[in-house]
């Protein structure tokens, strides 16, 4: 009589969580490893509640160039801090093999960084032969997408 | 009887595991919070690097907008008239939307195509902040300009 469940005259009405639990560990595990690979790159102060950029997944691709410019002083690329002058080979060889409609440079500038510093950003990305740029922004919470 | 449960004799062993689940969720839902929003960008359009040729003549278009940014007033000018000041870009996008609209109803439309022209340039001062700027563009992109073009040679 292995599984016998309660008496001979009662019913067991507990349900079982067990499964339950095991789901919900195994999310909160996902999660906690998932949250950390989602934030790529420096840190920057983006412009915050815009009414109208453009909902972007490709931005959170690793494939995809970001230039991040925090402050006055300094450009990177992923985690790597580089020169002004060493960011169009940089790009160039990022831009390899992209096909023109994805040859797309994404800046993301702090808010407080000169434009003429995000201006000397995009005169070394067009010299890679790139006329589109995307400036990240954060869209303002419960704005709806513009058709 | 093996695993025999609530039988009429003995206490039953299981675990309360309420309060667990609710720690759980809680952390779950803090979790999901914390991931973050949807990534998003305005797109811009920059002009190709000079090239050392002679200058073509290029006829101008009068359809052409142009916002500028003042560097040391703040103040933003559509086509050199007064559209408020980058504190509050609203002023730009009502002005821009009534030209669109009197576009829209007069069918003029860019060279060769049928679409109502909305491109609109940007131009300003190296020394403004890029958060400022942000937010011209901003207004010029909800009052249904596209493309944007921002001008990067020859800024004072």
């Amino acid at each position: 009589m292995g599984m016998t469940v309660g008496g001979s005259e009662e019913y067991n009405s507990e349900i079982n969580v067990t499964p339950m639990v095991d789901v919900m560990l195994v999310l909160l595990i996902i999660f906690m490893i998932v949250t950390p690979l989602l934030q790529q790159g420096v840190s920057v102060n983006l412009p915050r509640d815009m009414i109208s950029p453009d909902e972007d997944p490709d931005i959170a691709k690793d494939t995809s160039v970001i230039i991040a410019i925090p402050d006055n002083n300094n450009f990177y690329i992923g985690k790597e801090q580089y020169p002004l002058t060493a960011l169009g080979e940089k790009v160039k060889k990022l831009m390899e093999n992209k096909t023109p409609d994805k040859r797309i440079v994404y800046i993301k500038s702090g808010v407080d960084v000169d434009y003429g510093r995000v201006v000397d950003a995009i005169k070394t990305i067009r010299k890679q032969d790139i006329d589109k740029i995307g400036l990240v922004a954060d869209r303002k919470k419960g704005e709806k997408t513009q058709g | 009887m093996g695993m025999s449960t609530g039988s009429s004799k003995g206490a039953v062993p299981s675990i309360n595991v309420t309060p667990l689940i609710d720690v759980l969720l809680v952390l779950l839902i803090i979790f999901m919070v914390i991931t973050p929003l949807k990534p998003a960008r305005f797109e811009a359009k920059i002009p190709a690097e000079p090239k050392d040729q002679p200058q073509v003549d290029v006829k101008p278009n009068p359809l052409t907008l142009v916002v500028n940014i003042d560097k040391s007033t703040k103040k933003v000018t559509l086509n050199n008239a007064d559209a408020g000041d980058t504190s509050d870009a609203s002023a730009l996008t009502a002005k821009l939307k009534e030209i669109f609209g009197q576009r829209e109803s007069n069918g003029v439309f860019r060279e060769g195509t049928n679409e109502v022209e909305k491109t609109i340039f940007i131009k300003s001062s190296p020394v403004v902040k890029y958060g400022e700027v942000v937010r011209v563009i901003d207004a010029a992109k909800s009052a249904g300009a596209t493309p944007i073009g921002l001008q990067v040679d020859s800024l004072e």
